[in-house]
Order: structure tokens, then sequence, then C-alpha cells
């Protein structure tokens, strides 16, 4: 008798389990950065899945947001198991380390069956980075963008800074800085414990080709006249920060709560700063980053990519991601948020170009350098980014000058590529 | 009608006490089967598996190369590996006694309160343990901020410079112990104060008629009394700090390509293996520094045992 229960269930289950199985006839894990699964950014990609999966009968989308570690280890991981998700995003940066893992099917023949005036959509530099060997692409370029600076309006009238008077130069903004010192409120986050803040400082004195490593040559692309030149600059501004690194809350919350002047960062802060500005009155503009000289700017750039997994269901992942990064669906994204993103038709339509944070986001990207080129090649060395910050962090604790500390920083760069 | 002769034990047939005995515990066994199997498959199987790995250069996509013991070469006479396992020697010697000795005694205070008042003060050390660490963490480094946190403003008040709990190589690992020890002593806390309430209470009256004094008390009755319970917390919480990594990592915002902090003052093993597993797509390389943590913390643990039941013996 008991066998006889035991079988019944046993079968019942399995009846179940299979039932549930046929509901859909394909699923879709799609993964995206978790700003991406929040608020309106979510409602507006499921509105995209919604639209997708009505034109598909019996497919199932689910959307899943990941920090950045969970993205990158979900996919590596996924890759090997072949239980990693089948549509994801990620950064640019870490193309390189996904094609290594065998993450990022090639979608090369995908992308040439398309429709010319599909593939005329996107911006050609992307695709060329998406596409490092002839005939092999990794990614379709998906979103992005290009770091700016928020000055806290408030902070600026506080120490008779008169903020409708752009910053020219550095020695502008140094003076900006003490003006600010002096009346008690603290000017920038400390921009030497940071990849990205450092890379800010950078940029303002260097080129878009003195940044990343040459790994034919197997050397950082760092020029060390100019990083010692950056780094006297976060020498000179040292007395002038808060102490607390870029992307730490405690210095959004300096900045939301008036103490904090300047922050260099992305468009991703932004969501915070309106909401401080509904809610607090919070008094906010977006404008460059100050370059070394009139005229020169600084900031960082880098870019999404969406990509599919190499599994059996790939055909139908490469539906999805197309639609997704295609026009209509990035005009709407753009115009919705103020998110940039690499559809250059998206970002020329006329009711996306007129969103502030975009317009910002775009003039950023002109003068920014690439994040950490160069993209699907190969992986960083894994201890190239401390080496760069501790050696930075020597030189603002005046344990070595600029000039001999820069030199040292790049020595030791090109020992670390040479050596992988 | 002759009965069939069933075979004895010598020609190798089970007696019936034994078929008795295998059926009795044929139910147990099939019952323990669902653990066992997914035991075995998510647990044993994966360590096997990390085991063959680790004497391979595997990077998850191309055959596995086997190098022999150049993996476990490479973990040991590496300059990370030997800044993590000296950051690790200090963190544990530092936060073992100190987290154990502020739970005891946050034990001895709460077990003087009874009622209500027992009850809220449990509650209230036992927050932290319960508390999301990665909101922990961004409490304690408000608190740790440079010119704005609460604890450079008292440094402030007293005179003191800027301290840069959490960027300045010297200061870094004590700033991390300070946490760790607010997180767990609740947790240690609790077990000590169950240790504490099943001593018997004549055994301080017996003390006090002696004229044994409060100190007295702690080091002649309490203590002894409470010995498996105090050495069972020293074990957990030792091994609990061999194995460190969240904390770290969320202190210094570490991610898989830059970890450790400035001059990877709060590096430790488990933070390096990750890093060179999701990080440098070295797997195999992971997986000997895996085995070399899980050798040490073996070694020392059953260190910790023999030397726990010599003293019991004694």
């Amino acid at each position: 008798m008991g066998w006889i229960r035991f079988g019944s269930v046993t079968v019942l289950a399995l009846t179940g389990a299979l039932a549930s199985g046929v509901t859909h006839a394909q699923e879709l894990d799609y993964w995206v950065y978790s700003d991406f699964a929040q608020g309106e950014a979510l409602k507006l990609q499921q509105t995209f899945i919604e639209e997708f999966t009505a034109k598909h009968p019996g497919l199932e989308i689910t959307i899943s947001g990941r920090g950045d570690d969970d993205l990158l280890t979900g996919q590596i991981a996924g890759a090997s198991s072949g239980t990693g998700p089948d549509v994801f995003m990620n950064s640019t940066s870490l193309g390189a380390i996904l094609a290594q893992a065998g993450a990022l099917k090639n979608i090369y023949e995908d992308w040439m069956a398309m429709p010319e005036d599909f593939r005329a959509q996107f911006n050609p530099d992307l695709i060329k980075m998406c596409t490092p060997q002839p005939s092999v692409m990794y990614c379709l370029p998906y979103t992005g963008y290009g770091s700016f600076m928020y000055r806290n309006l408030t902070v600026l009238e506080e120490a008779g800074i008169d903020p409708k008077r752009p910053i020219t130069d550095w020695s502008d903004w140094k003076a900006q800085m003490r003006k600010i010192q002096a009346a008690g409120k603290k000017a920038v986050p400390d921009m030497s414990q940071s990849w990205l803040s450092l890379a800010n400082i950078y940029s303002g004195v260097a080129a878009p080709d003195e940044w990343g490593i040459d790994f034919d040559n197997q050397k950082t692309r760092i020029a060390p006249e100019k990083l010692a030149e950056a780094t006297q600059m976060l020498l000179d501004i040292k007395p002038y920060t808060s102490g607390t690194s870029e992307d730490d809350q405690v210095t959004k919350d300096l900045f939301t709560t008036n103490q904090l002047a300047f922050l260099v960062s992305g468009p991703w802060v932004d969501p915070i700063f309106e909401q401080a500005a509904k809610e607090r009155g919070l008094k906010y503009d977006r404008v460059l980053v100050p370059g070394a000289q009139e005229g020169q700017y600084g900031g960082v750039k880098g870019f999404e990519f969406i990509a599919i997994a190499p599994k059996a269901n790939a055909k139908i992942a490469w539906e999805f991601a197309a639609y997704v990064a295609e026009k209509k669906q990035m005009t709407r994204w753009a115009a919705a948020l103020g998110r940039f993103n690499s559809n250059d038709a998206a970002l020329a339509d006329p009711q996306v170009s007129s969103h502030s944070l975009l317009a910002i986001t775009n003039e950023a990207s002109k003068h920014a350098i690439f994040n950490r080129p160069p993209f699907f090649v190969k992986p960083y060395p894994s201890d190239y980014w401390s080496v760069l910050l501790d050696g930075v962090a020597d030189i603002v604790e005046g344990d070595e000058t600029p000039q001999d500390g820069a030199k040292r920083i790049v020595d030791e760069l090109n020992e670390l590529v040479a050596d992988e | 009608m002759k009965r069939p002769v069933r075979p004895g034990p010598r020609e190798g047939w089970p007696t019936s006490s034994r078929v008795d005995e295998m059926q009795k515990t044929f139910w147990n066994y099939l019952m323990l089967a669902p653990f066992m199997i997914l035991f075995g498959a998510f647990f044993l199987y994966p360590i096997l598996s990390g085991f063959r790995y680790s004497f391979y250069d595997w990077d998850t996509v191309r055959e596995p190369v086997f190098v022999g013991l150049k993996n476990y070469e490479t973990v040991l006479g590496s300059r990370n590996s030997r800044i993590a396992a000296g950051n690790l020697a200090a963190y544990v010697a530092i936060t073992v006694p100190l987290g154990v000795s502020v739970a005891f005694g946050l034990a001895l205070l709460v077990d003087h309160f009874a009622g209500f008042w027992g009850r809220f003060f449990r509650s209230v050390y036992f927050v932290p343990v319960v508390m999301p660490l990665f909101l922990a963490a961004t409490i304690w480094r408000w608190l740790y901020a440079p010119n704005f946190g609460m604890f450079n403003l008292l440094a402030g008040w007293l005179g003191a410079g800027n301290i840069r709990f959490l960027n300045d190589p010297d200061v870094m690992l004590y700033s991390m112990v300070a946490v760790d020890v607010w997180v767990s002593a609740g947790f240690n806390m609790v077990i000590l104060l169950a240790g504490l309430k099943n001593i018997p209470r004549h055994y301080y009256e017996a003390a006090r008629l002696d004229g044994a004094t409060k100190l007295q008390e702690i080091v002649y009755v309490t203590l002894p009394m409470i010995k498996p319970v105090m050495i069972f917390v020293i074990s957990y919480s030792f091994i609990s700090a061999l194995q460190v990594f969240d904390l770290p990592w969320l202190l210094t915002g570490s991610s898989f390509l830059d970890y450790g902090g400035r001059q990877k003052a709060l590096l430790f093993p488990v933070m390096d293996m990750m890093g060179r597993g999701f990080g440098s797509l070295s797997f195999g390389l992971a997986s000997a520094y895996g085995f070399v943590l899980t050798f040490v913390i073996v070694l020392l643990t059953a260190a910790i045992f023999v030397l726990q039941k010599r003293d019991a013996r004694t």
C-alpha cells in the first residue's frame, strides 16, 4: 500500500514538473546591472520584454538585476557550466575576460545578416570595439556613460562663487576650492582613491591614447610626465578634499547635505541627486570636468554591451538583444531616463537630444578617455590598478615627488604587463 | 518437508540477525539518501573536482593543462599570498582574543540583568549579528569617514588630527577588527550567556561565603564552569576569522579587479583566491590556494581539538 502511495506521489510530482516545463516553449534569462532593474529603468525594460514576447508566443524572458561582481562571476561560472544567463550586459572593460572565459557567442554572422539600416544605427567605433578580429564580433553596443562634474550650487553660493562663470582650467578650479575650504566646506572627494577618479584628473592633461595598455608592445600607455602633472594636481587639492572616495555612499551624502561642492561621477548618480532635489531642495547642476588648460576637459567614458551566451537558444537570444538595442527602444530609453547609449540614430532623435542629463553625458563623452582600453583583447594584469593607485597614494602622501613617483609607477606597470 | 538450509556465515551469507539488522537500517539509510546524494553532488564532488583542478592550468574554457605542483608553488611563493597570510595572522591574533573577551564581558553584564532589561540588552547586543553585513559596513564607513565621521569629529575635539581609518595602512587592520568585534560579539555573547545560565547559583554562594571577590568568582567559578562553551566560542571565532572575506571586501570597496585596499593592508587569503579565480580566470591556481588555506585551517583546528582533549584528560 505504501509503495502504491509513494508511486502515485512520484508520478504526480513528475507530471507536475513536466507540465510546468512545457508552459513555455523557450525561456531566456536576461541579466542587467542593478540600476537597470529598478524604478523607471525596470518598467521600460519590462515594456521591451512584453513587446518582444508578444511577437514570440511561448517565450518567457526573466530579467534579473545584478551587482558588478555578481554579473561577472555569474557570467564566467555560467560559461563553464552552461547555466548562466542567455542574454546579458556588462562593461566593455570586462569584455576581454568574458571572451577568454568563453561567455560570449561570436555574433558576426547574425550581425551581418541584419539589414543595413539596422547596422548603420550604431556608433561605428563601438562596433569596431566589439569586433576585435575579422569575422569575430562579441557584442552589440548597448548603453554607456561619460563622466562629468556635479556642482552643489548652495555650497558655491556660500563660498561666494558665481556658478554661472565656468571653470576655465585647473588653476581656476583650485582657486574655487580654496574659497570653498575657507567657507568651511569641502571641495572634492579624495580623487586619488579610485581608478575612475584618478582617470578623471589624468584625462584633464593627457590624450586619449595615453591611457590603458599597449598589449602588442607589452607596456602601459600611461605617460609618466602626464601622470606627474595629474598627481601634482592631486597633491595641490589635497587640503580641500573630503577624504572620502568618489564612489563611497558617504561622499554622496555629503553632496546632498550641502557639505561638498564638486563630485566627478557618471549619470548613475543623478537619480540620487534628483530625489534629494525633490525631497530636500538640493540645488545642483552638471558641467564638464575641468582640464589643465583652458579648452581642455577631463572625463572618462565607458560602454556597456549586450551579448548572448553560446547556448542552444542563441538564435532567439540574438533576436531579443537586437530588439532592445535597436533605435526605437534606445530612443525611449534615452528620452525617459536621459541615459546615454551606443545607438547614434537614437541619440540624434530630437526628443532625446534635448534631455539635459543626456546632453551633458554626450558632450562629456566627446572629451573623455576610454575607461580601460583596449577592449576584448586581454584582461589587465591582476595587480595593475593596485600598483597604480598605491603609487599615486604614495605621491599624494608626500612619500615621493610626482616626477619620481610617476616614473616608478610606469616602470612597475610596464614590468607587470610584460610579465603577463 | 525438508526446509531449505540457508548457508551459514562461513559460506559468506549474512546470519539472520544481520539480515534483520540490514532490514532495520535499510529504511534509515534510504531516508538519509537524499541528503547524502545532495551532499555528495554539491559538496564532496566540487571539493574533489577542485582538488583535481588545483594541479591544472585551467581558465574554464581551454582544456585544462596538467602542471603538477606549479600552482601550489606559485601560491606559496607569491607576494600577494605572503601579504595576505601576514594580514591574516595579525587579524586572527587580535580579533579572536579581543572578540571573545568583549563577548564574555557583555555576557557577564547581561547575566546581571533579569526580566525585561536582561532581554533588552540581549536583543540590543544581538542586533549587529542579524544586520546585513553590507549595511553594517556602510554604517562603519560613515563612522570612519575623514573630516565628517563621528570618530574623526571626536578625535578633532580631543585635538588629534584626521585619522584615515580605512585608508591608512597602519590603521586599517585595527579599524576592521573593531567592526568585526562589533558584528560578532552578540553571537558569541548569546552562546556564553547560555553557558553562564547553566552554572548552579550555589557555587557562587559558596564562593561568597568563602570571601571571594567578584573577580575571584569569575576566575575560579565562572571560567572553569563554562570552559567547554568558551572553547567552542574560541574555536568557532578562530575558524571564522581564518575565512574572513566579506567584511574587508566591503570596507575597502573591493572588486575582482582591485581588492585589498591601499597597499593591500586588508588583503586576506580568501579575497586573493577569489580575485585569482574570477579576476584573472586562473581557476587552477585559485583551487590550489583554496586547498592550501583548507589545509592550514584543518591543521590549526585539529591542533585546537587535540589541546582541548589533552586538557580534558588532565
